[in-house]
């Protein structure tokens, strides 16, 4: 559960933020997570919105994540491609075969390799 | 309602409100401090690892069986991360090796925070002895600890055979962020349905540069291989 500290840690830099430009209310925080972060959407979201309550100045704040699909490089073709994650109960036979899940969309080979989507970012604050 | 102009929008921007573009790592106070810790080890003069498993893959046992193999040699400290008790500390200081042990009292990873304070308490306990190498040894967990740089200057996953071959597969993250993958416990195969051909080829689908080595602490196999790493790391 390092989500919880991650969320911490957003939250103080909005703190910081919110001082620097003399802002008394944060009203909008965009934030990416990318698809290999290892931060689960869900927990993040849940961690933030219990710790934003306890300053005044977070605590109205709305949180609009944005989760980029994740890209990956097929070691047999060269080839990239965006493959969506399956949603839980979402039929996902054409994508997930097998335990290494997903297949290259241009020669069907199974060596995807993840490409990029490590990224933590504080995008964007409205504040007023 | 918007308080300012009493409309009825709930997704309202008001009028006031300014936007400001941030585009900054979430990760950046952490960031920050990992760096500043990687300039204190290299002006200690030593190379740390950051040593990441699950819970029992054995990374205290590889230390201690490393601690033997080079301690005449190499100067080595090491910082112990565990939820709760001195026993892994306890383990590395019976072999005659400064060691600090950081309870985090809960938390599932190392922060580079901690870590700076475990750096202050190992030079306290070193006494003025110069280390060339020092291990942290993370908290035993496969997913949260990949998210934090501790300040480390190579970062090796114990992966270790009754875990099963699928691991790499199934914690893409931390086996992404790895400089070195030790497959551990070898001399239990024969017992295990672990496939070793199948752990090297997704973890090199998931970071086709990764080092990969196997290792037993018990009968030694594979041991010469990982000390040539570790002296491959020391400044010369």
């Amino acid at each position: 559960m390092h989500e919880l500290s991650l969320a911490h840690s957003l939250i103080d830099q909005i703190l910081d933020l919110a001082a620097e430009h003399r802002a008394s209310r944060v009203l909008r925080v965009r934030v990416t997570l990318g698809p290999f972060s290892g931060v689960v959407r869900d927990s993040f979201e849940f961690g933030f919105n219990v710790l934003k309550k306890e300053q005044p100045q977070t605590a109205e704040a709305l949180l609009d994540l944005d989760t980029p699909d994740p890209t990956y490089v097929c070691l047999d073709c060269a080839r990239v491609s965006v493959i969506p994650f399956a949603l839980p109960g979402e039929s996902a036979e054409l994508l997930s075969p097998g335990p290494f899940p997903k297949k290259c969309p241009w020669c069907g080979g199974r060596q995807l390799s993840p490409k990029g989507g490590t990224e933590l970012i504080l995008n964007q604050l409205e504040m007023e | 309602m918007c308080d300012t102009c009493g409309c009825q929008l709930h997704d309202h921007h008001h009028h006031d409100a300014r936007v400001v573009d941030v585009n900054r790592s979430l990760l950046e106070a952490n960031q920050r401090q990992a760096e500043a810790n990687r300039r204190h080890i290299e002006e200690m003069g030593a190379v740390a690892i950051n040593l990441i498993s699950s819970p029992g893959s054995g990374k205290t046992t590889l230390l201690e069986r490393t601690i033997d193999a080079l301690k005449d040699t190499v100067s080595i400290g090491v910082i112990e991360g565990d939820i709760e008790t001195e026993r892994d500390a306890d383990r590395i200081r019976a072999k005659g090796v400064p060691a600090v042990q950081l309870t985090t009292g809960g938390a599932c990873h190392l922060d580079a925070p901690m870590v700076h304070g475990g750096l202050h308490v190992l030079e306290h306990f070193g006494r003025g002895r110069k280390f060339d190498l020092i291990f942290i040894e993370n908290v035993g967990n496969l997913v949260c600890p990949a998210t934090f740089d501790l300040g480390e200057h190579r970062r090796v996953i114990l992966l270790s055979v009754p875990e099963g071959s699928d691991k790499p597969a199934k914690y893409p993250a931390t086996f992404r962020s790895a400089d070195l993958v030790l497959i551990t416990k070898t001399d239990l195969l024969p017992h295990f349905d672990f496939n070793l051909d199948e752990a090297r080829r997704e973890a090199l689908t998931l970071k086709p540069d990764l080092a990969i080595l196997s290792l037993s602490a018990t009968t030694g196999e594979g041991f010469t291989a990982w000390l040539d790493y570790l002296h491959g790391l020391l400044p010369r």
